[in-house]
């Protein structure tokens, strides 16, 4: 057996049915023995898509997912979605091939270091140089990329060693011992007293949940804890789909993009429970005001995230769901009805003071009907832009689930990741949401899907700029605008019939509604256009 | 504040990069680093002196720790641990004021390794204060090269 053989014996041990890559000579070995192999390989148009598939499939299947590529270009060109995935905490093991182990720092044809230029992108990476490390370094990948804080794994592997004989027999671990990486998961106990100490002496508390709740696959569990306890709680961008819209404890998302009754919330609690969220920029601008004023309990798996940003009274190292169980089961008795028909109070009292064009498609009146019209359990996977805004701010939460990039705000990431969730979970309703400018990021994507026979609903939101540009040179630099404007290319409908895919279009808020129902029943993959005023904004 | 931090870390290639990089890409000092490998072949020790305020000095500490690749960061306590650095440093010297050089020298405890007609060559192993001293002491005389270990700490428990 040689090593890319070898590869493919890794890759089935972990029970990979499906990965996303582009060939080239550096990997050509392990494209040969997978030839062999009940792996499905799906050949994306660039290598960065299949990074971002390979996301969207690992936060659907809530496993690592696989991507492949060749050296130099093809390497380099997966860094942006191995920079995306390591901001989100996604866990992805992306294969670089490189050039011949002897010819390594020579700057041979298509030679790119890839674990120096990845190295801030990577939660860890190897570079193989002996052949009978691949069991235990796949092993080890798969380990390190899905527990503790998630992230990607690179293993880059030179051509000569996929191709060299294994000097023993291939035998998969069955376990992973690394001296360096324990990842703790039981929040320590003196920890936990002190936090249920907080609860039951807190009159105003209020649970903040990120993404991290959901990589923790947490989200029952806190539900129950905020149905238990009646706490309220808001949410990060990455935390949609911690709870949904209409429950009785949801408060929205908080922050420069969020809900005002989300961030009143955070201002007049008395304690702040935040879970799996890094005190990101977007979410707190202003950590150190919020730090002088209340009790904060920081509970995360990452120790380096607590207190990097915020100091909280009461750090928590943990798994979510370990701690919100201890939780649920501990003495905790808590009255925040008060409180609660406080922020109820002036949740009701919110008037929306923004003014949306009446000539063309209302963006927010679009993503409540979308989402409204999607299935329960549907999967909407927001872009970047102004679209992820108004996704953000208006998406209809019921039980399925939102993807969007939150830490790198990489645009072209929905239509790689929604075909990739589409690939994870066929039966589900999947739509992708784009603008005009991250649709033309990705749309050569197109080609993957009409190949495959992949179903996606791909809706764009045109106003013919970059919307979110627009708007921040229209707020501060007094309507300068500069390098932003796309113009009416593509025709839409034309690159729809040169991939055989159905087409829609929406101009007005009437006839919109309609046009979705015959857009998410349409048969196979469609897009649906909807023209909205560049003049509209999100703030 | 000063951080003082005793890093064990896999004795493999890469890692030494790992490390300086984490520092580089979160804005954080080194003043000095001592690499070496320990009694064990497969494990090195590490010495990283940084200087920063609270919230940073912790973040170092949290950040090392997480990396696959270190599988121990002690935090050294200042006034508990025994600090050390080798220095050679070469200084001119001329007729007249050759014989202070050497009383100098000899007061500080430094080792005269080689002499030329111009130059001596020097080499003192102190604490980073009293060779930072040294060196000012024979600044006067001219400092041609100077080569530092930088500092190796322990604690003394």
């Amino acid at each position: 057996m040689n090593g890319a053989q070898a590869m493919i014996k890794c890759l089935e041990a972990e029970g990979i049915e499906l990965i996303f890559g582009y060939p080239g000579v550096a990997i050509a070995p392990f494209y040969d023995a997978m030839y062999d192999s009940s792996i499905k390989h799906v050949l994306t148009r660039q290598e960065q898509a299949a990074g971002h598939a390979a996301s969207g499939y690992a936060r659907i299947s809530r496993k690592p997912a696989v991507c492949v590529t060749s050296s130099g270009p093809g390497a380099t060109n997966i860094i942006t979605s191995l920079a995306t995935a390591y901001a989100d905490s996604i866990p992805i093991i992306v294969i670089t091939g490189q050039v011949n182990s002897e010819l390594l720092g020579r700057d041979v044809f298509q030679e790119a270091d890839m674990r120096g230029a990845t190295q801030s992108f990577v939660k860890y990476s190897y570079l193989v140089k002996n052949v009978d490390d691949i069991p235990r370094i796949f092993k080890e990948a798969f380990f390190i990329a899905n527990t503790g804080r998630k992230g990607p794994v690179l293993i880059d592997i030179p051509v000569d060693v996929q191709m060299k004989e294994l000097s023993k027999e291939f035998k998969y671990p069955d376990s992973v011992d690394i001296r360096g990486y324990k990842p703790n998961t039981k929040g320590n106990p003196q920890q936990m007293t002190k936090v249920i100490a907080a609860i039951n002496s807190a009159e105003r508390p209020l649970i903040c949940a990120g993404g991290g709740v959901i990589l923790g696959n947490g989200e029952t569990t806190v539900r129950e804890f905020c149905e238990k306890y009646q706490i309220p709680l808001v949410h990060t961008m990455m935390g949609i789909g911690v709870m949904a819209k209409a429950h009785p404890m949801y408060y929205g998302m908080l922050g420069n993009n969020g809900k005002p009754y989300a961030n009143n919330a955070v201002a007049n609690c008395d304690l702040l429970i935040i879970v799996g969220a890094r005190v990101a920029d977007r979410a707190i601008p202003r950590p150190k005001n919020l730090e002088k004023k209340l009790t904060v309990i920081h509970i995360d798996i990452d120790t380096a995230e607590i207190g990097k940003v915020l100091g909280p009274t009461i750090p928590l190292v943990g798994d979510v769901n370990n701690i919100f169980r201890t939780l649920i089961e501990s003495d905790i008795h808590v009255d925040t009805a008060q409180w609660i028909r406080e922020l109820e109070a002036f949740k009701k009292s919110t008037v929306d003071h923004r003014v949306w064009s009446d000539e063309l498609v209302n963006p927010m009146t679009l993503v409540q009907t979308l989402s409204d019209k999607m299935d329960d359990d549907a999967i909407y996977v927001a872009d970047v832009g102004q679209n992820q805004l108004w996704s953000a701010d208006n998406y209809v939460m019921k039980h399925g689930r939102y993807m969007t990039t939150g830490g790198m705000g990489c645009m072209g990431y929905s239509i790689p990741a929604a075909m990739g969730a589409k690939f994870c979970e066929p039966d589900k309703q999947v739509v992708a949401v784009c603008g005009d400018g991250s649709f033309q990021m990705s749309m050569y994507e197109l080609g993957t899907l009409a190949v495959n026979k992949i179903p996606l609903k791909i809706l764009v939101m045109k106003n013919r700029y970059l919307g979110l540009v627009r708007e921040y040179q229209h707020y501060n630099y007094q309507d300068r605008y500069s390098g932003v404007r796309l113009h009416d290319y593509p025709y839409y409908d034309k690159i729809a019939e040169a991939y055989d895919m159905k087409y829609f279009e929406a101009s007005d808020n009437e006839s919109m509604p309609g046009i979705i129902d015959e857009f998410l029943a349409s048969e196979g993959s469609a897009i649906m256009v909807c023209n909205i005023d560049s003049q509209d904004i999100t703030k | 504040m000063r951080g003082i931090f005793s890093v064990l870390v896999e004795n493999k290639d890469g890692v030494l990069s790992q490390i300086s990089g984490l520092f580089a890409r979160r804005g954080f000092n080194i003043d000095s680093l001592a690499v070496g490998e320990t009694e064990r072949h497969d494990i090195s020790s590490m010495t990283i002196v940084s200087t920063g305020d609270n919230r940073t000095i912790d973040q170092i500490e949290k950040q090392l720790n997480k990396k696959v690749d270190v599988i121990k960061v002690r935090r050294l306590d200042e006034t508990k641990c025994i600090e050390m650095e080798m220095m050679l440093i070469k200084v001119s010297y001329n007729a007249t004021n050759r014989s202070s050089l050497i009383e100098i020298c000899s007061v500080m405890g430094a080792k005269i390794l080689h002499v030329s007609n111009k130059h001596l060559l020097i080499e003192i192993h102190d604490s980073p204060e009293v060779v930072e001293n040294f060196i000012s002491l024979v600044r006067p005389f001219g400092i041609v090269e100077v080569q530092r270990t930088g500092t190796v700490a322990m604690s003394k428990n």
